[in-house]
């Protein structure tokens, strides 16, 4: 056991002095969702104000009926209506986008409407700018209201003739804000613990076993008395280490820029409800093993492969394979059950869902544990084959 | 002491292999049946072209990989069975040895002190002998990845003699050093030789075995050419030089085990 703490201790000061480790594993997971979460609210922000300011000039082509409708709109800020002749030069105008958009009325548009029918009406818009389209949009409802009460004071009939159904304020949402969080946001957190979990393991597994090699101090560390069990064990602690500190800062990263940044108060609110010690507990429980799991799957590759870059080009894509399963959580359908618990990766994600939600089956729970556990005993197995034959370490 | 009988290693190739060194056979043979013995306090050289298993022998004797058959004694164990008390009585150094870059030498010394349960008062007075004898107190505390070849050099010295094995395996140290960095080394065998230790080191170069070297073993393919004390080599050479006889026995290959 001294030996193994020996060499971990050994491999950790080794790894903390690499800028790359520092830079990948701790200051980009950290740094990643502020710096994301403040550019997204910080350009969202930015566009929404432009979008709402800027002034949509709305070509129209009467087609001889009212400008009513026309000059009531018109009274709103950041609208400008110009007329057309023809549909024709209006439909061209949107398409070179000398105008934002072009409304027409059928010929019959003032005769329906005054006969109770429906006036028809035409938009041209281009779906490249749906914003512009939505904006009209509301324009249009507005006016629709407004035409609607016109026909029920002509008609002297009370808003409720419009409005058969009243909704009793009895009633209403009985889920919990927890089980709509995990139903459908999740996904988030077990994805981000999955991904960057796999990105931490990954360059400690190939900078202490590919890049000993490569460095040529593997032989000297064979040659001390130290069985090659715990020269594996204790690397592979190094390699796990990093993968849950990876993946604890990230997720530290995204919190603490959610709170910090004050976002929605109600968003954090949801966070404390959701994120309880007792969640974390659960969630380490799973991800430990997951994370020997990766190390377990990445050591062989790293053992085989003669240099750095070669075990990089071999583990990279395997990113992949990690990434896709975690999308599952994403999906609003599926959930933790019998048949997924046995799915690795994937029960993972659904069983931090679950246990989001607060109610977890613990029987699939258990197996997704177990399961894992399973999984990560054959991957240090498999490591412990691989790192024995001599033909790969000396490769 | 180190007794070396009969000992074979073979390879088995791939299909890849096979096509690359153009043949059927399913392994090679590095080190076909050879036998010699090293005694304490002489030093033993095993000299021969590159590819003639010198590494593979040395490997062996260090218990980084195992022999496909024959007996390795060291120190009084058996490398195969009792493999551990091997490496704590073994130091083993070779020319492109690496160091970790981001470790200091007082770091990486007092890591494989740890690992050869080297004692603090043993660790700390082997430290201070080292550092006095090869002039080290000064980068002591800098990074690997700072120092210079030969101070880096002077490290893997003291981390191979940190724990005062027994044997002493060097395995073509002076490969890739300039002959400022090479004299240290040429030290440190001698030393060991003085101090009565067992020292193995394998070279391709002449002068240096001529310079250091009580016995010496010339190896080829696998099997060993030549095995006799330096003295006699010398004088039953049959071409002028040393460098030529040693290519004059390689040339004609005739193993003495054959």
């Amino acid at each position: 056991m001294k030996k193994i703490l020996t060499i971990a201790k050994k491999e950790f000061l080794d790894m903390f002095r690499d800028k790359r480790t520092l830079m990948r594993m701790i200051l980009i997971p950290l740094l990643a969702f502020p710096v994301i979460i403040y550019l997204i609210t910080a350009l969202q922000a930015a566009e929404s104000e432009k979008e709402a300011t800027k002034e949509l000039v709305v070509g129209y082509h009467l087609n001889g009926q009212s400008s009513a409708m026309i000059e009531r709109m018109d009274t709103t800020a950041h609208f400008k209506f110009v007329p057309y002749t023809d549909t024709t030069s209006l439909s061209a105008a949107v398409s070179n986008d000398s105008i934002n958009l072009g409304i027409w009325f059928s010929s019959s548009f003032d005769q329906n409407y005054e006969a109770r029918e429906q006036g028809e009406y035409g938009v041209f818009y281009r779906s490249a700018d749906m914003e512009e389209y939505d904006r009209f949009q509301e324009l249009i409802k507005i006016q629709e209201e407004y035409l609607v009460q016109e026909r029920l004071a002509q008609n002297e009939l009370p808003a409720e003739y419009v409005q058969p159904l009243l909704l009793n304020s009895q009633g209403g949402n009985k889920s919990t804000m927890t089980e709509t969080i995990a139903k459908y946001a999740g996904g988030i957190l077990p994805y981000i613990f999955m991904a960057f979990c796999f990105m931490g393991c990954m360059l400690p597994a190939i900078d202490l076993f590919a890049g000993e090699k490569e460095r040529g101090t593997i032989e000297t560390l064979l040659v001390t008395p130290v069985n090659r069990v715990h020269i594996l064990v204790g690397k592979m602690i190094v390699v796990t280490a990093f993968g849950l500190l990876s993946a604890t800062v990230s997720l530290v990263g995204l919190l603490g820029s959610l709170y910090l940044m004050e976002i929605d108060p109600e968003l954090n609110q949801i966070i404390a409800m959701v994120i309880t010690p007792q969640l974390v507990i659960m969630l380490y429980a799973l991800l430990i093993p997951t994370a020997i799991f990766f190390a377990g799957i990445m050591i062989p590759v790293s053992v085989y492969s003669r240099s750095f870059k070669e075990a990089q080009s071999i583990l990279t894509p395997l990113n992949m394979a990690v990434i896709i399963p975690t999308l599952v959580g994403f999906l609003p359908g599926i959930e933790l059950d019998y048949t997924t618990s046995w799915i690795p990766i994937v029960n993972v994600v659904l069983a931090t869902k679950a246990m989001i939600a607060g109610d977890p089956d613990f029987g699939p729970v258990i197996i997704t544990f177990v399961s894992l556990i399973f999984l990560s005993a054959i991957a240090v197995f498999i490591s412990l084959k691989q790192f024995g034959k001599e033909g790969n370490v000396l490769r | 002491m180190i007794k070396v009988e009969n000992l074979k290693k073979s390879f088995k190739l791939t299909s890849k292999q096979q096509k690359e060194f153009n043949t059927t056979d399913t392994e090679a043979k590095s080190v076909d049946g050879i036998s010699f013995t090293c005694q304490p306090g002489k030093i033993f050289s095993l000299l021969g072209p590159n590819g003639a298993g010198k590494t593979t022998t040395l490997r062996m004797l260090s218990t980084i990989i195992k022999p496909t058959s024959g007996t390795i004694e060291v120190a009084g164990f058996n490398v195969d069975m009792q493999a551990n008390e091997v490496r704590k009585r073994i130091g083993f150094l070779t020319g492109s040895t690496g160091l970790y870059e981001r470790l200091t030498p007082d770091e990486i010394l007092k890591y494989y002190a740890d690992l050869n349960d080297v004692s603090k008062a043993d660790f700390e007075k082997r430290k201070k002998h080292y550092y006095d004898l090869l002039d080290m107190n000064d980068f002591a505390k800098k990074r690997i990845g700072q120092l210079s070849t030969g101070m880096k050099q002077k490290v893997s010295i003291t981390r191979t003699m940190i724990h005062d094995p027994e044997v002493v395996v060097f395995d073509e140290p002076t490969s890739g050093l300039d002959v400022i960095t090479a004299e240290n080394i040429i030290k440190l065998i001698r030393d060991c030789k003085t101090a009565g230790k067992t020292v193995i080191f394998s070279s391709h170069i002449m002068s240096e075995v001529d310079l250091l070297c009580d016995d010496l073993a010339i190896i080829n393919k696998g099997k060993i050419l030549y095995q006799d004390t330096m003295q006699h080599f010398r004088t039953n050479m049959k071409t002028a030089s040393l460098t030529a006889e040693f290519i004059r026995i390689v040339n004609e290959n005739q193993p003495i085990n054959a």
